[in-house]
């Protein structure tokens, strides 16, 4: 006996670590240069709160979105007589994003609207320019974002008015952006949004074109659960700036909204605060007279599913 | 000039690995199957190297490289089940412990032992795996069940009637000499 246990032991020592360096050696004999590859899920939706993400739709799989904005919780519109905005409903957005390819994503949406011009239906296309790839060749991704929205309401008689329509294309306006986003840390991803908004008509002296600036970003607490922010700058003129200012009797704003992003597999909800009132681009970059310092925000939700659309007999191939 | 070229040759090959098979486009897909759906992915690109000599095996596979039908359930399967971003790869280390004849055309049934590593936690397997050898074409097959719950992956209750506790995972390769 006293004799096997040494013996046992120096076998022990002399086969362990013998296995360590075959495997060791097993793999230095598959070590190979690994190709870049592209990082995903950078964002968890194609939107943040108020602004786009470098998010598109897979393809052939729908995204169905309804995103809703209350009204004030305090301030002069807001408090216990309306219920703290519930009462009302700023503005309420129905709409269907599909994947025609992984980059490419169109999109038709209606929307109650909260600016002056109200009945709102939107056409949009996304593109994926470039992805970011893990060994950052290609440190970010772009994300171009093109919408038309035309609104279906009734003109106004006022000639100065913002929906004194004349013709249909007076109806329409444009947002074209480019999503430059970064996924930092698989917990962290940020974007800027360089943003321009075509108006095809304006109130009197309001500016048909303006440039924005966004930033927004995403930071996982959980597997489920994110932080989401975002900011957007719109860039006015003085001069028509103080006048529509001094007309409406209410300031432009720059919009920032804040939340929370849960997601459930399939679903994807977000329950956010914002001054903006309006959930289209061309509306609340433009248009938001709402400010936070006032307790001009307000409470709003979104609520996402996705839907597969491939076909069955690709199961059966694989 | 011929003869040295020969030598350097001959000895660059003497002191060379011993002489392994390997595989850089090793198939392993996993299939889950529940009353509600069926989930399967495949990864084409695992790689895995055998010692002829000791039977040592390795199988290597990133969790980014399996290809799902719906693109959100990869996207998922990365994000929040595998974490691929913490846990790049999954690896089988392990031992044939039947001995093959690597030399002579076949079909050799062994047993295959040895521990898996998926989602950063380790758990030991005994398996019985297919072996054969057909000239100088070496292929190995193996399929086994493996329980979610034992890397420590959740399901969350939301979609448990979606993904099966226990996954069916395969595995083939076809190596070649080193």
């Amino acid at each position: 006996m006293k004799i096997t246990a040494p013996l046992l032991f120096s076998v022990s020592l002399s086969i362990l670590p013998f296995s360590g360096i075959a495997q060791d050696e097993l793999e230095k004999a598959l070590a190979t240069q690994t190709s870049p590859e592209k990082v995903s899920a950078t964002f968890k939706s194609p939107k943040l709160i108020n602004i786009q993400t470098s998010e598109t739709i897979h393809r052939h799989e729908l995204d169905f979105r309804v995103d809703h904005r209350f009204g004030d919780i305090a301030g002069h519109n807001g408090g216990m007589s309306n219920f703290f905005g519930l009462d009302q409903s700023t503005d309420i957005r129905i709409g269907f994003d599909y994947g025609i390819s992984d980059r490419l994503t169109a999109g038709l949406a209606r929307a109650k609207g909260a600016g002056p011009a109200t009945q709102l239906y939107e056409g949009s296309l996304k593109f994926r320019l470039t992805e970011q790839s893990n060994d950052d060749g290609m440190p970010f991704s772009t994300t171009l974002f093109g919408s038309a929205t035309a609104s279906a309401m009734r003109a106004s008689e006022d000639v100065t008015a913002a929906t004194a329509y004349r013709k249909f294309a007076d109806r329409l306006s444009y947002v074209a952006q480019a999503v430059l986003a970064r996924k930092f840390t698989p917990a962290f991803s940020f974007e800027v949004v360089p943003t321009y908004v075509h108006r095809n008509f304006t109130a009197y002296n309001d500016e048909n074109d303006l440039f924005a600036l966004a930033v927004g970003g995403r930071l996982k607490v959980s597997k489920r659960m994110a932080l989401v922010a975002d900011y957007t700058v719109p860039f006015r003129t003085k001069s028509s700036k103080d006048y529509i200012e001094a007309v409406n009797g209410a300031a432009f704003y720059h919009v920032l909204g804040a939340g929370l992003e849960i997601e459930t597999g399939g679903h994807v909800f977000h329950l956010n605060f914002t001054n903006a009132t309006a959930i289209q681009e061309s509306q609340f970059i433009p248009e938001t007279t709402s400010t936070w310092t006032k307790g001009q925000f307000r409470w709003g939700f979104s609520i996402a599913r996705r839907f597969s659309f491939h076909r069955k007999d690709a199961k059966q191939q694989e | 000039m011929r003869t040295t070229i020969l030598s350097l040759l001959l000895l660059s090959s003497l002191h060379a690995y011993p002489q392994f098979l390997v595989s850089k486009t090793a198939t392993i897909s996993f299939f889950s199957s529940t009353p509600v759906e069926d989930i399967a992915a495949v990864s084409k690109t695992g790689s895995s190297a055998i010692n002829p000599k000791t039977g040592d095996i390795l199988f290597k596979v990133n969790n980014t490289s399996f290809r799902f039908e719906k693109k959100m359930m990869q996207e998922h399967f990365n994000e929040n089940y595998m974490e691929s971003d913490r846990y790049p790869t999954s690896e089988f280390r392990g031992k044939i412990t039947d001995p093959v004849d690597y030399s002579k055309a076949g079909t050799y049934q062994v047993t295959v032992k040895g521990t898996l590593n998926v989602h950063g936690v380790t758990k030991s397997y005994q398996v019985p795996a297919t072996l054969t050898v057909n000239g100088t074409q070496i292929s190995a097959a193996c399929t086994f069940n493996v329980s979610v719950a034992d890397h420590k992956i959740k399901i969350p209750s939301l979609v448990i009637k979606n993904i099966a506790e226990v996954m069916q995972v395969k595995v083939s390769a076809t190596y070649q000499k080193n």
